[in-house]
């Protein structure tokens, strides 16, 4: 297990999310009222990319298909979406999000 | 002739007239994401961000109103009226093996099969190969806008495309096919297309799901294993489920293939039995069976399925629920 720096908490403005990609993954990182969450940015049903979608309260709407997730579990909010989108546990150094991959 | 710029990705493809946005970019060999390829799924929509497109199917149900007003169209039914910049996804994993193309498909021969689906043969003057499990579109003649069938074959040198369809209550295609189209007829065919093909370095045994108009891409699966070097050793189970013992179809095209009974393994589940079909064999609908043929050995399957929408549902429900990674499972969402 290590930890892979993502971006600084600057980069994602409240109620925002912007896609990283580093060492293979592609990842969606919200900021939530100052807290920091991060999932697959490739929509676990369709070609959607999550950074891209539409936050409501603690959920991401995917904005191919209008499925939605909790953005702190990752569990299905709203259907087409069947599958759980893939969280990741988030590590704070100083003003840098990571995450343990 | 539109040229077509995706800005992100740095890529331009030029779309010829009569062609889509999306076909003209997957047979310039780009990874392009899409999976029905005739309205209903919405996978393929991309954002008009200069430009002036026109659609085959503006009602398409692959678009909500939301959607639209984002400025989404769908790259499968939107030909280029001018030059285009749109924002799609692009992954490498969505560039076709095989590039579609177009050609003419004469009828060569009928076989019914079922009260309601019969093997179409056409035979193409420009062949193309296909990987088992994918599909083609058919342009009929006098019925507007390709529909998508599955093969049922295989082939070495693309110059036969065979499908076994299933006749649709009103629908305009698969009537056109039934009542009107003769052996020497032509239509226009286009492919291959579709993600749900044939793994042949999956290191598993196989399980194929198939119902109505399923058939067809499961069988063509059946027949690839049958023949295929990498999958020696390896099970196939073939589970297909109907209404009556009138939908009962594919055992007979299973039982003549290499290994059936000792590697390929043919079950049938009827969700209705009429009372003259004095059915003993499996009641219930075809997840169900199929839970009870591979209990908990399921996740170890590589598991392809084809069927009508309420049938794929559950059976991608049941497979999840029972733990299957997501990865194995192999179906194009039609709707």
């Amino acid at each position: 297990m290590k930890t892979i720096p993502l971006c600084k908490t600057s980069d994602v403005d409240e109620g925002t999310a912007i896609k990283v990609e580093t060492e293979g993954l592609s990842l969606a990182v919200f900021n939530l009222n100052g807290a920091f969450y991060v999932l697959d940015d490739l929509c676990s049903h369709g070609p959607g990319s999550l950074s891209e979608g539409y936050i409501t309260g603690e959920n991401i709407e995917c904005d191919f298909h209008n499925g939605a997730f909790n953005i702190k579990t990752g569990e299905v909010a709203e259907p087409p979406c069947l599958v759980p989108q893939k969280t990741y546990k988030v590590v704070m150094d100083g003003d840098t999000v990571g995450v343990e991959a | 002739m539109a040229t077509i710029e995706i800005p992100a990705a740095k890529i331009s493809f030029e779309c010829p007239p009569g062609d889509t946005i999306l076909r003209a970019g997957l047979r310039a060999g780009l990874g392009m994401a899409y999976e029905c390829n005739v309205g209903s799924c919405g996978n393929c929509q991309f954002e008009l961000l200069e430009g002036k497109v026109e659609s085959l199917y503006p009602e398409a149900p692959g678009l909500n109103e939301r959607m639209r007003q984002r400025n989404r169209h769908l790259g499968c039914q939107s030909l280029a009226l001018t030059d285009c910049k749109i924002k799609l996804p692009m992954r490498d994993d969505y560039k076709s093996l095989i590039l579609p193309a177009r050609a003419t498909g004469h009828l060569t021969a009928i076989e019914n099969l079922t009260h309601d689906i019969r093997e179409f043969r056409f035979r193409l003057d420009k062949g193309n190969r296909f990987l088992p499990g994918q599909y083609g579109l058919i342009g009929v003649p006098g019925v507007v806008g390709a529909r998508a069938y599955s093969y049922c074959n295989n082939t070495a040198d693309g110059a036969e495309w065979h499908f076994q369809i299933k006749r649709m209550p009103n629908g305009k295609a698969s009537t056109a096919l039934f009542d009107q189209l003769k052996v020497g007829d032509a239509v226009t065919l286009d492919g291959p297309y579709g993600n749900a093909y044939l793994r042949e370095d999956a290191p598993r045994d196989i399980l194929c799901v198939a119902g109505g108009s399923g058939l067809s891409p499961m069988i063509s699966i059946a027949r690839a294993f049958a023949a295929s070097e990498k999958l020696k050793g390896r099970k196939l189970h073939f589970v297909y489920g109907g209404r009556s013992g009138r939908d009962l179809a594919g055992e007979a095209i299973l039982r003549g293939l290499p290994g059936f009974g000792k590697t390929i393994f043919y079950y049938a589940a009827l969700s209705n039995p009429a009372d003259d079909d004095n059915w003993t064999g499996r009641t219930g609908f075809v997840h169900e069976a199929v839970k009870d043929i591979l209990g908990a050995s399921l996740p170890e399957h590589e598991i392809y399925f084809a069927g009508p929408p309420p049938m794929t549902e559950a059976v991608m429900k049941m497979a999840i629920e029972n733990k299957v990674p997501v990865a194995q499972l192999h179906y194009d969402r039609f709707y």
